[in-house]
């Protein structure tokens, strides 16, 4: 009786609203009259709602008030109005983009598809998988006569590379080793190179010593963007947390201290020479799960070639 | 939605700022209604109304015909009369609210009191301040469904749409709304004037 009593309790507001259907009707009223406690509380929400309807004061106000409203509301709109010519231009161009967007709104809801074809409702689902079919069918057909792209976008010194010399290797666990170029400019600095590899799924592992101090930075790439989503901003701080060097020196405290490479593609510092490669493992290693979807490139970057082109001046490190 | 509404709509989105006079004339009560009943001061409603006019000035040709103009208006009046409630009591101003919350407890303990008295029963302007009362004592999302649904006549689709909510969610608190305001008007359901 009390779960049924609770089962009521729930229909009651609907109930005393005439909103329930017949069959729920018939029981809520033929268990208020066989249970006292459901049938008091029946009728006291109908005494409720009748005083609500009969006894509750709708504030209203004088007409003065009214027409004191209007003036002030028209004296706001005016005083918000722009004044000066710019923003008057502007406003008139917002104005008529608006009415062009209600223009096309009207347009589009003129020659809307219903106008044309009927679209039955009970044919909807039809429709749905006569479309999802097509799309399977056209898919391989567009991938093969568009197919995509492998963009490994590359990021350029400013300086002018005109020698080639000094090899830096870097390897990934089950893959080849590669080598890659450090290039020295007419001012003899080094320029930076990136090895262009995926390593969403791999761990970095340098071979090789460094010819010299420098950082290494790794960036990451969205696959299919040409920006990085918000969340490669978000995790910048963690990402910071790669600058953890073995040895703080100054160096390094400023720039961990800086909020560097958070441009729309390069995202975070790694680590500082080679010889901590197995800190730099063991980090990545730790953090890559929250790297998924992009495309990892590294990016040496020696100390006397301290500027990359997205703008953020190393040298001041 | 009839012509001379419609047409004053579409006058409004071309930039015509006269046909908002006749649109603010037809639902000036309405929104000072509202505004009044929710944040239960009539100065804050009386920013609460003007703010809600501009919206509707500054965004009318983001109204599309697919809801009548009515309930778009409700939906703009009600989340600005919300917002500016939650703004207030984020900035812990001094407000009639904390006060009218304090008379009520007061009212309602006078009012049990003489409860008793048969020619206070007989007071109907009495018992008006009673139900005012308690309604106002409700919180706000009760509060605000109770006054879409009991006074203005919206349907639980309606207000659904107007609180961004489900209609599930408007039965809720329509359910506890008047499950609370149950017990507090439970001394005045006897009363001979009702």
């Amino acid at each position: 009786m009390r779960s049924k009593c609770e089962k009521i309790e729930r229909l009651v507001s609907d109930y005393i609203d005439g909103r329930l259907s017949e069959k729920q009707t018939a029981d809520v009223t033929s268990h208020i009259y066989s249970c006292g406690s459901c049938k008091r509380e029946v009728a006291e929400l109908k005494k409720t709602k009748h005083l609500l309807k009969n006894f509750y004061i709708e504030p209203e106000a004088p007409d003065t008030y009214y027409a004191q409203f209007a003036t002030q509301l028209r004296q706001r709109i005016e005083e918000s109005a722009p004044t000066a010519p710019h923003q008057r231009i502007a406003a008139a161009l917002t104005r008529f983009g608006w009415q062009l967007r209600t223009q096309m709104y009207r347009y589009t809801d003129y020659f809307r598809l219903s106008r044309f074809i009927s679209i039955r409702q009970h044919a909807l689902p039809y429709y749905i998988l006569a479309l999802t079919m097509l799309m399977l069918i056209a898919t391989p057909f567009l991938l093969t006569q568009f197919p995509l792209e492998n963009r490994n976008e590359h990021v350029h010194s400013p300086s002018t590379a005109v020698h080639s010399g000094v090899t830096l290797a870097v390897e990934q666990e089950n893959a080849a080793s590669h080598s890659i170029n450090t290039r020295r400019n007419l001012n003899s600095e080094r320029t930076t190179e990136i090895l262009a590899v995926d390593s969403g799924s791999d761990i970095w592992k340098f071979t090789n010593d460094r010819v010299g101090d420098g950082y290494i930075f790794t960036t990451l790439e969205k696959k299919d963007s040409n920006t990085v989503p918000s969340v490669a901003l978000d995790i910048d701080s963690e990402l910071l947390t790669y600058a953890e060097f073995p040895t703080q020196d100054a160096t390094s405290e400023r720039l961990m201290g800086r909020d560097v490479l958070t441009d729309r593609r390069y995202a975070l510092l790694l680590l500082r020479g080679i010889n901590t490669s197995q800190h730099a493992r063991q980090q990545y290693q730790r953090k890559r799960s929250e790297f998924r979807g992009f495309s990892h490139k590294l990016l040496d970057v020696p100390l006397e070639m301290m500027s990359v082109e997205v703008g953020y001046d190393l040298i001041e490190l | 939605m009839d012509r001379t509404e419609a047409l004053l709509i579409a006058d409004l989105c071309e930039g015509d700022e006269t046909a908002l006079a006749p649109l603010i004339e037809r639902y000036k009560r309405m929104v000072y209604r509202l505004a009044v009943q929710i944040t239960k001061n009539r100065a804050d409603a009386d920013d609460v109304m003007q703010e809600t006019f501009i919206k509707v000035y500054r965004s009318i040709h983001t109204f599309r015909k697919d809801a009548t103009f009515e309930t778009w208006l409700y939906r703009i009046a009600v989340n600005e009369a919300l917002n500016f409630v939650k703004r207030r009591d984020r900035r812990r101003e001094c407000t009639l609210e904390g006060a009218s919350e304090v008379d009520y407890e007061s009212t309602v303990r006078h009012s049990a009191q003489v409860a008793n008295d048969p020619h206070a029963q007989a007071e109907k302007s009495e018992l008006r301040q009673h139900v005012t009362a308690a309604v106002n004592s409700l919180p706000l999302k009760h509060r605000t469904v109770v006054i879409l649904h009991e006074f203005e006549g919206l349907t639980h689709a309606e207000i659904a749409s107007i609180l961004n909510c489900s209609e599930g969610t408007v039965r809720s608190r329509l359910h506890y709304a008047r499950k609370k305001l149950r017990i507090l008007l439970k001394p005045y359901m006897d009363a001979r004037t009702i």
